[in-house]
């Protein structure tokens, strides 16, 4: 798993030298910033519930072609996978606000992820919808401050490039 | 689809388990598809709040590494003449320099284990499989163990910013961070633990 202090060892290893200067003010640098992630990561995951099922409604609400017979979103087993995923999303996006990269959503929610959708016959249309809806309606200070919110951001935006 | 087990397990190995304090959080969470709860994030906030410590506790061992390495070998040496006698393990040279080698690595990985804040990278990537390897190559590993021991010494000396002129003498050599009231006495236990670990893989 990925973040920014496995990468700095990871790199002092295939070296094989001692952290270096360079390597602990990187480390520093990634510290300075966390404490704006971590507080983002503790309100998500606080509200993980609402956050995913709003999205979710969004972007039903968007694309109601999906609760047609054989479509995505028509019985309830089918309901609740799409609600399990988007809330998978949102719980991926918690783990890299802690780890500080986006290691989390690459090696398990990116990485297969098109071949996955593709397999299934899955739209990745709606999957974008509910994460902009996420995206968009987080709100400073109500919701959480400037900083952590434009880091909540950032990775919500990343995995909607991924998926788009 | 695979002509034979070895390429199979070519294509399935593990990848290599490298974490840290937070990578950890992220792990065991996702073991129970959970988020990372209140009392996990605090932790981690108070990783952070003394992250300053950890990086001028790692800056100190780093700093003095080859000193170390090399009194904590010399010290083996003086404690068993016998190493160093024809037949000995650190005779001749070649093996000498491979004990100041193996030290370095030893203090290297430790020292990684410090800056990551778990264990993995020190299992994972220097432990594993090392008495198994000293066992084959005839390495003695109460010498080795011993020298972990002094090594472990040095890095609580040197974390603590309190090398004594008594026993450093003309040597004595201060870091000059500053000290904090406790001596860092939590980094001090978590780097130890990282020692007892080797010693106790050796063992």
């Amino acid at each position: 798993m990925k973040s920014v202090v496995t990468t700095v060892i990871a790199a002092a290893d295939a070296a094989g030298r001692f952290p270096s200067t360079s390597d602990l003010e990187s480390v520093q640098g990634s510290v300075q910033r966390s404490s704006a992630r971590l507080e983002a990561a503790e309100k998500l995951g606080n509200n993980i519930d609402v956050v995913a099922r709003d999205s979710y409604d969004a972007c039903i609400k968007k694309y109601p072609y999906l609760n047609n017979a054989g479509e995505a979103h028509s019985t309830d087993t089918f309901k609740a996978k799409c609600a399990r995923d988007i809330k998978h999303y949102m719980r991926l996006i918690q783990y890299c606000l802690v780890v500080g990269g986006t290691g989390p959503l690459d090696e398990w929610g990116i990485a297969g992820g098109r071949e996955v959708y593709r397999a299934l016959g899955l739209p990745t249309a709606p999957y974008v919808e509910a994460l902009s809806f996420a995206r968009n309606r987080g709100c400073a200070p109500r919701d959480m401050s400037p900083q952590a919110l434009t880091e909540y951001n950032a990775l919500l935006d990343y995995a909607i490039n991924s998926l788009s | 689809m695979f002509s034979n087990d070895a390429q199979c397990r070519l294509l399935f190995t593990k990848e290599s388990l490298m974490l840290d304090a937070f990578s950890r959080a992220v792990v065991s969470a996702d073991a129970s598809t959970s988020c990372i709860g209140s009392n996990k994030i605090s932790e981690l906030r108070e990783y952070l709040a003394a992250a300053n410590r950890r990086l001028d506790a790692v800056n100190a061992i780093a700093s003095n590494a080859s000193c170390m390495v090399s009194d904590a070998i010399a010290g083996i040496i003086c404690e068993n003449q016998g190493l160093i006698q024809a037949g000995g393990n650190c005779y001749p040279n070649r093996r000498m320099a491979a004990c100041l080698r193996d030290g370095e690595i030893i203090l290297r990985y430790v020292t990684y284990a410090l800056l990551a804040g778990d264990a993995s990278v020190l299992d994972d990537r220097c432990l594993n499989g090392l008495k198994e390897t000293y066992a084959a190559l005839g390495v003695p590993s109460t010498s080795a163990v011993r020298a972990v021991q002094i090594m472990k010494a040095q890095a609580t000396a040197h974390i603590q910013d309190s090398p004594s002129e008594a026993l450093a003498g003309a040597k004595l050599r201060k870091m000059g961070t500053t000290v904090a009231e406790d001596r860092c006495a939590s980094l001090v236990a978590e780097a130890s633990s990282y020692f007892d670990r080797v010693i106790s893989a050796l063992s």
